[in-house]
């Protein structure tokens, strides 16, 4: 119902509505739209301008009762109100705002838009380093990537004003003296909102206070509060939820977030399909995939993606000398064990698992799919080893499948593959790495000590053969993607370079979720810093077309890998030769699958039985509970897998044979 | 069963875990008896690899469970280094 729908009420429906209990200090403020039906507004005060829609049938809510529509109970000041509304026993004001169309309200104190406000958008926030230097201006148009440009580029003064006047544009946008409440919204039960914009089919049930915020809602993916929430200056993204008693300050929810029971966050970027319970988050850069779900868990001062705190987990940015001012990364697929602590600053790679106390610096970039443990108080690494485990080839498969966003226009790019050239470049690096560690040592050390981590002599040799047998897999797995996807004539045109892919030889950066060649990025900067994208929208068409060249990406960059090995061309190779790529892969992707297998039997055999059988029978119980080895369901999905390696190999080497040259 | 390999095997792993030589039998299980955790095990294959100067295939030689299957399973690769 747009203003120019209302027309001023009429004498008679004024009288309906005193009749029913309404009171205005000034009839001649209220307009109506056509076919407005005053016996659907009861005990009701106006004030200032007030424009009240049609009303006509119900609102069922989620308890499957249906409310009438109308107006019943409330306090009004200067408020348009759109058709087909349900408002009920608002106990405060509902002043400054626009609701729009089937808007539940009921039960619920304030409801008000006090001076200019711009809803929580452009609000700084310390992220990463919690005594400043890297704030960053949260809006509802804020991606994992925009937010990583804006927070790790500092030293790139022009992007940095650029970006933040893209979000002061936002800002602007939504700056204004009304609140609006969307399509379809609801909000029961609430104490009080203030300067909060609630998008179309938010609900919103039982928060106590909500100040300075913009909660983006769709049909398709609508956003949650629920009981209990406080929050001020906070941006909820489409399809997240904030419950149970969450506190959320200075901080952005992202799309697909879940936030609940109790957990608290301040100065928070939280992106894509983000899970925070129970514990504490402060001055984080949780990418895409950031768990915590325990109790006594303190995120502070780092940044994580696809990251999972176990409980206890804990880091310190603070060394009581200038401030807060230390910053922790873990790179992507990186986990905490129960009661693990990093003394920031730290760099922990991709996929690895950090067990113990560390009070060392190190930074572990170059060895992704690590082990970092503690021995005797020293930090000590395995590299590799976790590429091995069932737990990082869970990981792989579980994140895709646990994408909650609903959405169809995403705001963060998300490369979900565990191998990739982010991983393959470290691990190339890593391996040469460990090689010259192992050269470079004599027998007698037992302990070499890189980057501030410690790891043993004994194990640089066999270490280094792990990221050769993941290099070996991963570089398999794109060439048969390649083969058999087949979309060229002949074998040679195949093998070739892919014309829309970067030429392959630069360095690869993981961009906040989103993987992609550094080069890339840097000429999105270079147009951003010119003024040729000027605005959010032109920036993320820009970063979707980087997402969808991530195939052709990865080919031209495992080309130039496979040209640095062995200083021959891919597409000059003869049969036998890709033939024998493909058996590199079948007998690592084989040998993973073997060392997973071994990896799971451990959690059947041995110390795992404990507890089990508490007054007998340790094995039947143990059987009951957890079944055996050979028939979990992961165990018969592995050994599946075993078969399909063979069949791929096979056909592989059929369609190698049969593409004309 | 070599003998001389079975004195090494018990030697590296006495040494690497730590124990008493003598509680490493041809019999004792690498983790059940004799302790080794999971990256205890890792190192245990690499210090065989060095100690016999030799490549084991890593999936193979972390199936090995005891004490005789890893000195069966190293006989075996001498013998193929051997034959080569």
């Amino acid at each position: 119902m747009s203003a120019a729908n209302y027309s001023r009420i009429a004498k008679e429906q004024i009288a309906i509505l005193e009749k029913n209990g309404c009171s205005s200090d000034d009839w001649s403020a209220v307009s109506v739209a056509e076919g407005f039906d005053p016996r659907r507004v009861e005990r009701v005060t106006f004030q200032g301008q007030v424009e009240l829609g049609r009303f006509s049938g119900s609102i069922e809510l989620a308890d499957g009762i249906k409310r009438p529509t109308g107006i019943y109970r409330a306090k009004l000041r200067n408020v348009s109100i759109g058709d087909n509304c349900a408002i009920s026993d608002a106990r405060g004001w509902i002043s400054n705002a626009t609701i729009a169309e089937h808007v539940c309200i009921e039960n619920s104190g304030t409801i008000a838009c006090v001076g200019e406000t711009s809803f929580g958008n452009g609000h700084e926030i310390s992220v990463l380093v919690e005594g400043g230097g890297r704030e960053l201006s949260i809006t509802k148009d804020t991606s994992a990537q925009i937010a990583y440009m804006t927070v790790l580029y500092r030293d790139r003064k022009e992007l940095h004003q650029r970006l933040n006047a893209m979000a002061d544009a936002c800002a602007g946008r939504m700056r204004g003296k009304r609140l609006q409440i969307g399509t379809g919204a609801r909000i029961t039960n609430c104490s009080e909102i203030i300067n909060v914009a609630v998008g179309d089919y938010a609900v919103v049930n039982g928060a106590q206070s909500l100040k300075e915020g913009t909660i983006v809602s769709s049909k398709e993916a609508p956003t949650i509060v629920g009981n209990g929430v406080i929050a001020e200056h906070f941006i909820l993204q489409q399809g997240s939820s904030v419950l149970d008693g969450a506190m959320v300050f200075s901080s952005l929810i992202g799309e697909g977030t879940r936030i609940g029971k109790q957990f608290s966050c301040e100065n928070s970027v939280f992106f894509a399909n983000c899970e925070g319970f129970h514990s504490e988050a402060c001055s984080i850069f949780a990418g895409p995939y950031t768990v915590t779900h325990h109790r006594s868990t303190l995120l502070i001062g780092g940044l994580f993606s696809f990251y999972n705190a176990g409980s206890g987990t804990n880091q310190s940015n603070h060394m009581y000398k200038l401030g807060p001012l230390h910053q922790g990364v873990m790179e992507r697929g990186s986990k905490t064990g129960s009661f693990s602590y990093l003394l920031w600053p730290s760099r922990v790679g991709a996929f690895t698992a950090v067990i113990g106390k560390h009070y060392a610096h190190f930074d572990t970039a170059e060895f992704p799919f690590s082990y970092i443990n503690e021995e005797e108080g020293k930090s000590t690494i395995v590299p590799g080893m976790n590429f091995f485990t069932v737990g990082t080839l869970r990981d792989g498969a579980k994140w895709p499948a646990r994408d909650c966003r609903r959405n169809t226009n995403k705001l963060d790019l998300v490369t979900f593959n565990v191998l990739s050239p982010y991983t393959g470049q470290k691990m190339i690096a890593g391996q040469a790495r460990l090689l010259d560690l192992y050269e470079k040592t004599g027998k007698e050390q037992q302990w070499v000590t890189y980057k501030g981590i410690a790891v043993k002599r004994l194990l640089l040799k066999t270490c280094s053969r792990y990221y050769g047998i993941a290099l070996d897999k991963y570089y398999g797995d794109i060439l048969l993607g390649r083969i058999t996807q087949g979309k060229a004539d002949s074998l040679r045109a195949l093998l070739n370079f892919s014309a829309a892919g970067e030429q392959g030889d630069g360095e690869w950066v993981d961009l906040g979720g989103l993987i992609c060649p550094k080069n890339r990025i840097s000429r999105i900067i270079a147009k951003i810093t010119s003024g040729a994208i000027a605005s959010v929208e032109q920036l993320q068409t820009e970063l979707e077309t980087v997402f969808r060249s991530y195939g052709d990406d990865e080919w031209n960059w495992f080309l130039v890998q496979y040209k640095k090995c062995t200083d021959r061309e891919l597409s000059g190779e003869p049969r036998e030769v890709i033939i024998g790529l493909f058996e590199r892969w079948r007998d690592a992707s084989l040998k993973l699958l073997t060392m997973v297998l071994g990896d799971i039997s451990k959690e059947f055999e041995g110390e795992v039985r404990i507890g089990f059988g508490i007054d007998g029978n340790q094995d039947a119980d143990f059987e009951a509970v957890r079944g055996t080895f050979a028939g979990n369901k992961f165990v018969a999905q592995l050994n599946s897998e075993i078969d399909t390696i063979k069949k791929k190999f096979d056909t592989a080497v059929t369609q190698i044979n049969s593409t004309k040259g | 069963m070599m003998s001389n390999t079975l004195e090494r095997v018990q030697r590296v792993t006495a040494e690497l875990l730590k124990i008493d030589k003598s509680g490493v039998k041809p019999e004792s299980n690498f983790v059940k008896d004799l302790g080794a955790e999971s990256v205890q095990s890792i190192e245990l294959v690499a210090a065989f690899e060095e100690e016999f100067d030799m490549e084991m295939d890593e999936a193979q030689a972390l199936a090995v469970k005891t004490v005789g299957d890893a000195v069966t399973f190293i006989d075996r690769i001498l013998a193929t280094k051997k034959q080569r």
